[in-house]
């Protein structure tokens, strides 16, 4: 190994140890921002060129996960006309009505800001993005992000003039207060590195099933309640476990986001100790 | 000139990375394009050509990759330590050292990478991790390593008159 190489491996990871400090104290978020204006345009372009290529890659290799897929689809088709003609024997009109309402009532007074995905993390183990507006716009640091039909996306984590960065939900790093819609039995959802979803802490006595929806829960103060998270799709329990493992399959399709709400209107609160 | 050159490439492969190649998911994951590029550069050209473009490499991804400044610097510094293995002659087919490093590299790569989480809050499940992210990633960029060295070769007007190495 020569002098100049080992200058060379020296210098990289000291700088690699300054930039890790540097971000930390926030020195570098002005650098980010104008990076991000700078290369936005042209990721956004790259991306789209290679979207239909990456699709058509993709559905090659999930041939055996498109099948498995379509089955389910299927059973939950029948499933689902099954329900729909029962329901239209019990007044099908006044149902409507009252979800609507529920669903009005869910987001009463909020306010939400349209904001368009310009960046994903690349890496294999993290689920962040990227969304087009900032601290000018309005977003501030742990408001909540959902999609366009209102389940869940993630919280934003950091925040430049033009642009924040959403952790999403399956992020690793993740991890939310919710409850089963159905039996009311709370939990935390968290992310993993397979990018899945599980539900912990369900006691072993809670009635939850497979179809059960998720949303959140609202302790804690970091999300709003009633939020939809996903629906239950499978669950574990043996007698040896203090808690059922519940995994979850999220409604909004986190992997082809293209335009995402922020909660403006919802502020986090950090609850305090009691005396 | 070869220094800006490299720094070049490394640093539109590093947009390309962050933009594109992160859509293409086999085994559940992304190919490191990047790193088995650098690898590659590392075999072909030598170790001294290559930490400078592991510098811009690192420093572009970290920013446009959505990654913690600083952590892809890390990450792809082991490609810097593997190369001493190019230096002492233990493979004599460039291609085969080629995929050995990648594989190598790539296994570091993601090391890296998840022992950031973990150190930072993320879950201590290493299993998963590994069977999720960490050996898949390193099977995919090697199964690309081929096609990248294959290309770089081939772009290499010396190497096209004959001196080709598999």
């Amino acid at each position: 190994m020569t002098a100049r190489t080992l200058a060379w491996t020296s210098f990289i990871a000291i700088a690699a140890f300054v930039l890790m400090a540097a971000s930390r104290l926030a020195i570098l978020d002005p650098v980010e921002n104008v990076t991000l204006d700078v290369t936005s345009p042209l990721q956004t372009g790259l991306s789209s060129l290679t979207r239909p290529v990456a699709d058509w890659v993709n559905n090659i290799t999930d041939a055996g996960a498109l099948s498995e897929e379509n089955r389910r689809l299927r059973e939950e088709n029948e499933r689902l006309t099954n329900e729909l003609a029962r329901a239209r024997e019990e007044s099908v009109e006044r149902q409507a009505a009252e979800d609507l309402a529920a669903v009005k009532q869910q987001f009463p007074e909020d306010t939400f800001l349209a904001s368009n995905v310009v960046s994903r993390d690349s890496s294999n183990a993290r689920a962040i993005i990227a969304i087009d507006s900032g601290t000018s716009d309005g977003v501030r640091k742990g408001m909540i992000v959902v999609s366009e039909g209102r389940s869940l996306v993630g919280t934003v984590t950091k925040t430049f003039d033009d642009y924040s960065w959403i952790t999403l939900i399956t992020d690793p790093k993740s991890a939310v207060s919710a409850l089963v819609q159905e039996s009311r039995s709370d939990g935390v959802v968290s992310g993993n590195y397979d990018g899945s979803l599980v539900m912990d802490f369900v006691g072993q006595g809670a009635a939850v099933k497979v179809g059960d929806f998720v949303t959140t829960s609202g302790v804690g103060g970091r999300y709003p309640p009633g939020v939809v998270i996903g629906r239950i799709a499978d669950v574990q329990k043996t007698d040896q476990d203090l808690f059922q493992k519940v995994h979850v399959d999220h409604l909004a399709s986190l992997s082809k986001l293209e335009r995402v709400l922020v909660l403006t209107s919802f502020q986090p609160r950090t609850l305090e100790r009691p005396e | 000139m070869r220094y800006w050159t490299g720094a070049v490439i490394a640093f539109f492969l590093a947009i390309v990375q962050a933009s594109s190649v992160e859509q293409f998911k086999v085994l559940g994951v992304s190919p490191n394009l990047l790193l088995v590029f650098l690898v590659a550069w590392l075999v072909i050209r030598g170790l001294d050509d290559v930490l400078p473009m592991i510098f811009v490499a690192g420093v572009t991804f970290s920013l446009v990759g959505l990654q913690s400044p600083g952590l892809v610097l890390l990450a792809l510094l082991p490609v810097a330590g593997f190369g001493v293995l190019r230096e002492l002659h233990v493979v004599h087919s460039d291609l085969i050292l080629v995929l050995l490093l990648v594989f190598a590299a790539s296994l570091a790569y993601e090391l890296v990478i998840l022992g950031s989480i973990m150190a930072t809050g993320g879950p201590l499940d290493v299993s998963t991790a590994l069977r999720a992210t960490v050996v898949p990633a390193a099977m995919v960029n090697v199964a690309l390593a081929p096609v990248v060295y294959g290309m770089m070769r081939f772009a290499r007007p010396a190497q096209r008159r004959g001196q080709l190495s598999f």
